[in-house]
């Protein structure tokens, strides 16, 4: 096993073909989004996933939040109304118009920060490379809610367990496309193996870009989104803005990359700490 | 509903696109409480025009996952470096064979159990699945400072034990003739200490990394100078502890309190240098909640002021009163007493901070985003 599987990689010179040839995943193509959150609702249905509080954010017809416990599906919704100046636009986006919308969900990262801080061993990855937590294992020391880069994993109010996507195992298992990517009208979620997925995002972009859509690019290769030791995204998308704008991180980080250097700063400072305190006791 | 009149602020100066998110939203919940309104106190997202917002942030909604972690692990952190400390210091009191630094030993073996017996407890009952604690021993992950951790305690707590067995038996206080006494006493105590050493400052110190390995930024960007700072004001703390223990108690020499004064003052000087050090690294963005709110003011006044200044000039003063009065090496046991509470009292203030401070960040798109703009 390497680390330089990236999920999709455009063009860019790290792009490397799976190494994993099992690997599953999404890709998920927000230009062909259209918010209807069919996703949302076949995730919630087929997880048995409870509802979310009802209730108007105000945030566009975002009324989901973010991802989390009871949500694996969440579409969020951007509506560049205006420029930055507050003047409405003069031209409209070839694709999307002036919408954003994408259908975000755990990115079952190829080196996930949720997996190695588990220090239950409950989080585990599965026979497809996805990223499953193992309900009868996890003791909800709440770990692997800040060492998730996209912040995916939440603790569950109802029983104290963490939850996140488990990219639908029960239906991989029998042969099904998880329950997201079957009930998505336009095919934006695309469900598939990753090299096939990769490619298939890589000639996407560049189709987009020929038509006029300049910021089209892939997100969830190890330059962006999948970078800092995270070797790439098995759930990565085509996005046409800035990461930050449809809240994904640009360039994370696998947290977990720190703590060899953590722990010999600390170890250093522990000798040093250690010699003072004994010289500076002995001493007469 | 202090973030519904920022927001309403924030309309009033906004731009023409202005009517922002949160006051519209307002106006529809009701009663209703959402996560993301729970989230990011003092979070700047709110009230800005939508062009603004979409430049910057997702509607100001985090893009991390702050840990539910609160009362429990800040008490864990803090007894734990307590613990890891004082166990420390008593091993290495014991190796400099200087007999009036029995006392030193005797105290910080006792400190160190005392303040180690409560701690898997408060882990424990921290856990979503309190019943299911032990599924931390069904593996042992290096990779984890968690799983790490956990061991580390376990195998700490056999010898912490062990240690403050050993003392108690040639203190008496099992009795003198009793079997477990007699065995006990016959035990190595030195080497015991110094087997736990290496567990003791991993307790103490590993606290700073299992914060640095996850992706808060106020935990993470500065990732070298965490565990350092968390040893640091463990050992501060154990020190403190222990004089502190020593000052009310009879037949203390001034020698051994000045001693471990002057050791305590280094310990609070590493542990100033490191805090300003991370903060002057961690920069303007991904360090404003140690600069604003309650938490900013709780570290200005708190951490710096009260729990290291303070205690710093004091130790200071008395040292150099003393010096000049009692011909040297001595201390007033009041001002001993008095630092020690106040270093005792910043400990814990510090790691409430760097808790709560970290959860802000987590909150703050602002910070993940700046965190996370790579080259």
């Amino acid at each position: 096993m390497t680390a330089t599987r990236g999920g999709a990689s455009p063009a860019g010179p790290k792009g490397q073909p799976a190494q994993r040839p099992g690997a599953l995943g999404f890709l998920t193509d927000t230009t062909l989004c259209i918010g209807c959150k069919a996703c949302e609702v076949a995730c919630k249905q087929w997880n048995g996933l409870p509802m979310d509080n009802i209730g108007w954010t105000g945030n566009s017809y975002d009324n989901t939040g973010d991802l989390g416990a009871t949500t694996w599906r969440h579409v969020t919704f951007v509506e560049r109304i205006a420029d930055q100046a507050g003047r409405r636009p003069a031209t409209l986006q070839p694709f999307q118009s002036n919408w954003l919308m994408m259908s975000d969900i755990c990115k079952h990262c190829a080196h996930a920060g949720c997996m190695e801080a588990c220090p239950t061993g409950a989080i585990v990855r599965t026979e497809f490379e996805s990223v499953v937590i193992q309900q009868d294992v996890c003791n909800g020391c709440g770990y692997c809610l800040p060492a998730c880069p996209f912040g995916v994993p939440e603790i569950s109010d109802t029983d104290g367990k963490a939850h996140k996507c488990t990219l639908c195992y029960d239906r991989l298992t029998d042969g099904l496309e998880p329950a997201c990517a079957k009930a998505c009208p336009t095919d934006s979620i695309q469900f598939g193996r990753i090299d096939d997925l990769g490619e298939r995002a890589t000639e996407r972009v560049a189709s987009l870009r020929e038509r006029g859509v300049e910021g089209a690019h892939v997100y969830g290769d190890q330059d962006v989104g999948g970078s800092g030791g995270i070797g790439g995204l098995n759930a990565f998308f085509v996005l046409t803005a800035p990461p930050e704008v449809y809240n994904l991180p640009r360039r994370p980080e696998l947290p977990q990359r720190k703590s060899v250097r953590g722990y010999l700063a600390t170890a250093g400072a522990a000798v040093i700490f250690g010699a003072a305190a004994f010289f500076s006791l002995r001493e007469r | 509903m202090a973030w519904a009149r920022r927001a309403l602020a924030g309309a009033a100066s906004g731009g023409p696109a202005g009517g922002p998110a949160g006051s519209v939203g307002e106006g529809l919940s009701g009663g209703y409480q959402r996560r993301w309104e729970t989230r990011g106190e003092g979070r700047r997202g709110r009230g800005r025009s939508v062009a603004d917002q979409s430049r910057t942030s997702y509607y100001g909604i985090a893009p991390i996952h702050k840990p539910p972690w609160k009362w429990l692990v800040i008490t864990y952190f803090y007894l734990g470096g307590i613990a890891g400390g004082s166990y420390a210091l008593a091993s290495i009191a014991e190796l400099t064979r200087v007999p009036a630094y029995g006392s030193i030993t005797r105290a910080g073996r006792y400190i160190s159990l005392a303040a180690l017996a409560p701690t898997p407890l408060l882990l424990i009952l921290d856990l979503g699945r309190p019943q299911r604690f032990h599924h931390m021993l069904r593996v042992f992950k290096l990779r984890s400072p968690m799983s790490v951790g956990t061991w580390t305690l376990t195998i700490f707590g056999g010898l912490c034990s062990l240690s403050a067995l050993i003392q108690a038996a040639q203190d008496g206080v099992l009795g003198r003739r009793s079997g477990p006494a007699r065995l006990l006493v016959t035990l190595p105590s030195r080497w015991v200490g110094l087997l736990g050493i290496v567990p003791a400052f991993f307790l103490a110190g590993y606290t700073g990394v299992l914060l640095a390995a996850t992706a808060v930024p106020l935990w993470t960007k500065s990732y070298l100078l965490m565990g350092p700072l968390f040893l640091a004001s463990a050992l501060s703390n154990a020190t403190a502890a222990i004089a502190l223990a020593l000052a009310l108690a009879r037949g203390t020499s001034h020698r051994t309190l000045a001693r471990l004064e002057r050791l305590d003052s280094v310990f609070l000087l590493a542990e100033a240098g490191l805090l300003l050090a991370a903060r002057a690294h961690l920069g303007g963005v991904i360090a404003r909640p140690l600069r604003e709110g309650r938490v900013g003011g709780m570290h200005r006044f708190g951490v710096l002021g009260l729990g290291l200044g303070l205690p710093l000039a004091l130790q200071l003063v008395s040292q150099r009163y003393n010096r000049s009065q009692m011909g040297g090496g001595g201390t007033s046991r009041l001002a001993t007493a008095l630092a020690s509470l106040l270093v005792l009292g910043g400990g814990f203030l510090f790691r409430y901070v760097i808790v709560m401070a970290g959860r802000q960040s987590a909150d703050d798109p602002q910070a993940t985003f700046e965190l996370t703009k790579g080259s």
